[in-house]
């Protein structure tokens, strides 16, 4: 009897298991991660439901690292994040999964910097955008601009965008305290809208009403505003590709998902949404 | 960092709502009576005084709210079931020497349950107190450390940790047992390292993505040690030190301990060699449609303080001669002894809900004697039931020499089932 009683554990384990498995197939696809994404994924779901009847594709936001965390938890199927997995964060997959996730690049897109269109700065290096954030500049008379406060407006820790912009902009630096952290960024797009001293930072894609600023990478290159051409071809300096992230090599309606959003018809899609394709 | 314009959408949210309302009913208005509107103005000085009010207070609110977030709990549990072989054998739990419970051959336990409160102060500084309950335990300090990070670097890829923490050796001892695919870690971690923890300094440099060195300095007793944490006998302090390289499907480490052991007696006490040499790997792989799996290895290697030597060679005090002293003739260089431990693991995920694993361990802890060697062989399945829960099913085949009559050996029945839930938050 005692040996029966694992043995009937595991079998329960297993019955439990398959139907958890069919129950989980029967949800469709869940997409969850990156708020500069979640625009682009809900795009590209409902045109592929529309050209796919029957398949189901959920997407929320909530942030890069809210995705991954639901990946490596098991709880979506696709995460969506504007920038690379962490260390940690693939070896708490592997812990997991024994497997360090599959990366797929599925849009490319130029970090704006935004300033509000009364603001007489039109261009800012690397080197300026870095003091700016981290606080070392902290007037815009500073920068060529008027004499008045900055006031620096960023996103939540969660954000991959605020991650890419500390690890590629600000090289690592802490955040100034004076930066002022939005839940996402049409929130820092109309921050920016409504105060003339204000500068933010997010897709290229959410910049309506504020003007985007030129970004030179030091002072020996020209500063280069974002769009399709320099975005494309590199030459805007502060250009990322967005992810799909699985936990294993995609297969079955996930990888079908994943190969049409890779199609032109996908990447077409991208563009229209104000993105650029990836290949 | 401050919350204005989180406020200041709120303000202008309401205004606006208020506002048409405000309008909507003056256009019902100016249409049944044709009288004069109300004051505009005023409504609106009257809606940004309350909404002033209200912003004063959601700022307060979220400033706590990010004070607050600083604080981060986790912890688990897990709730098990064991069943060994045979009546006449005791279950056996983890320890150094194992501990051999009183004749309980079914029970239903605690093994872990545990609590964890991190607080980051600052990008440059943590503090961590963690508390363990479970295993026929009262609640006990399991870690409290503070941790600075370096202010020179971008990424602060310098770590000073200092208080209890784990011990940095080997890959084992610093993997938390809420993620380890057997419910138990390998005899010779359990035997040279019980406990796992220890109270010093350590310093983790990050140097690139993939190279990683730690060195410390720690009492040497560790936790599960009777002195623990009064006094640190052997007073000079033991040091250890880790190389480690992550490529990513092909991680491995060499980790070196070095100390001293401090065997008490009436009178002198007697002073022996504590080292430890270890390496492990871990290979990583995918398999399509089936799933991720590991393939992993350690050994350690060095000299300890032998359990089975200390019995041998020292005369345990009696109520008649209440003295703890060497035996005639015994050496005390021979309380120490080389051992030899190692393990590999597989482990296969299948799909994403299961897990099967298969390990052999080995323990030898004095490899110039016979029969006093352990080995087991341990199958598990992992269920993972949601991202929070698993439930393990593992069997434990241990084989060890059991002195007979006449000089003969045997294995005895103590073969182990466990079923075990865990939840982790």
């Amino acid at each position: 009897m005692k040996r029966l009683i694992p043995l009937a554990a595991l079998a329960a384990a297993g019955l439990l298991g398959v139907a958890g498995s069919v129950a989980a197939a029967g949800r469709g696809i869940t997409v969850k991660g990156s708020d500069t994404m979640v625009i682009l994924a809900q795009r590209w779901a409902e045109t592929y439901m529309a050209g796919h009847p029957g398949s189901i594709v959920q997407v929320t936001g909530g942030g890069s690292g809210t995705g991954i965390a639901a990946l490596i938890n098991g709880t979506t199927d696709i995460c969506t994040a504007s920038r690379p997995m962490k260390e940690d964060e693939k070896r708490k997959l592997r812990d997991r999964f024994q497997s360090m996730g599959t990366e797929i690049a599925v849009a490319k897109d130029g970090l704006s910097i935004y300033l509000n269109d009364q603001n007489p700065v039109k261009q800012l290096s690397f080197a300026q955008l870095r003091d700016i954030y981290t606080g070392t500049i902290s007037n815009w008379k500073q920068v060529g601009g008027n004499d008045a406060l900055i006031v620096p407006y960023g996103r939540e820790n969660s954000s991959g965008t605020y991650v890419y912009f500390k690890d590629n902009v600000l090289l690592g630096r802490d955040y100034s305290p004076r930066c002022q952290t939005l839940p996402g960024t049409a929130a820092v797009v109309n921050a920016v809208v409504r105060d003339p001293n204000g500068i933010g930072y997010g897709g290229a894609a959410y910049a309506k009403g504020v003007k985007d600023c030129a970004v030179s990478k030091d002072e020996k290159n020209p500063a280069v505003l974002p769009n399709a051409a320099t975005v494309k071809d590199g030459s805007y300096p502060v250009t990322r590709d967005l992810f799909f992230y699985t936990r294993v090599r995609p297969a079955g309606d996930t990888k079908k998902f994943i190969d049409w959003v890779l199609s032109d018809e996908g990447q077409a899609l991208a563009t229209k949404v104000g993105y650029f394709p990836v290949r | 960092m401050t919350t204005r314009p989180r406020a200041a959408g709120i303000f202008v949210a309401l205004a606006a709502t208020l506002f048409a309302a405000g309008a909507h009913a003056q256009s019902a208005d100016s249409e049944s009576t044709a009288v004069a509107p109300p004051d505009a103005a005023k409504q609106i000085s009257d809606l940004n005084g309350q909404v002033e009010g209200m912003t004063e207070s959601v700022q307060t609110l979220l400033s706590d709210v990010d004070k607050l977030k600083r604080f981060k709990f986790s912890g688990y549990i897990q709730a098990r079931w064991e069943t060994a072989e045979t009546k006449n054998d005791s279950v056996k739990v983890a320890g150094s020497p194992a501990t051999l419970t009183p004749a309980n051959t079914e029970r239903f336990y605690i093994r872990r349950a545990r609590l964890k409160l991190t607080y980051d102060s600052s990008p440059l500084s943590q503090a961590v107190v963690y508390f363990d309950g479970g295993a026929d335990r009262t609640i006990r300090l399991l870690e409290a450390y503070v941790t600075l990070l370096d202010p020179w670097t971008a990424y602060h890829t310098h770590a000073l940790t200092v208080g209890q923490m784990d011990v940095p050796f080997g890959y084992e001892i610093e993997r938390s047992s809420s993620v380890r695919e057997l419910p138990e870690r390998s005899r010779a971690e359990n035997v040279l390292f019980s406990g796992e923890r220890d109270r010093g300094i350590k310093l983790v440099d990050q140097w690139t993505l993939k190279f990683e060195t730690v060195l410390a300095v720690m009492n040497g007793g560790g936790i599960n040690q009777p002195d623990f944490p009064n006094t640190d006998p052997t007073r000079g302090k033991d040091f250890m030190a880790r190389a480690r390289y992550a490529q990513g499907t092909v991680d491995g480490a060499i980790s070196y301990y070095t100390g001293r052991n401090t065997t008490p007696l009436t009178g002198p006490d007697v002073q022996t060699d504590k080292t430890r040499l270890g390496f492990d790997t871990q290979v990583y792989y995918q398999l399509p449609v089936v799933g991720g799996g590991s393939l992993k290895g350690e050994y350690f290697g060095g000299r300890n303080v032998n359990a089975d030597s200390l019995k041998a060679l020292i005369a345990e005090p009696t109520s008649a001669n209440p003295v703890r002293l060497l035996k005639p003739g015994a050496n005390p260089a021979h309380l120490a002894t080389d051992f030899v431990g190692w393990y590999v693991m597989w482990v296969q995920n299948v799909g994403e809900h299961f897990q099967a694993t298969v390990r052999y361990d080995a323990f030898d802890p004095n490899h110039d004697l016979a029969h006093d060697q352990f080995a087991r062989t341990c199958l598990g399945v992992n269920w993972f039931y949601d991202g929070f829960t698993r439930v393990t099913v593992s069997y434990d085949i241990p084989k060890t020499d059991r002195a007979l009559a006449g000089g003969a050996y045997d294995d005895p029945h103590d073969n182990l089932w466990t079923v075990q839930v865990q939840h982790k938050f």
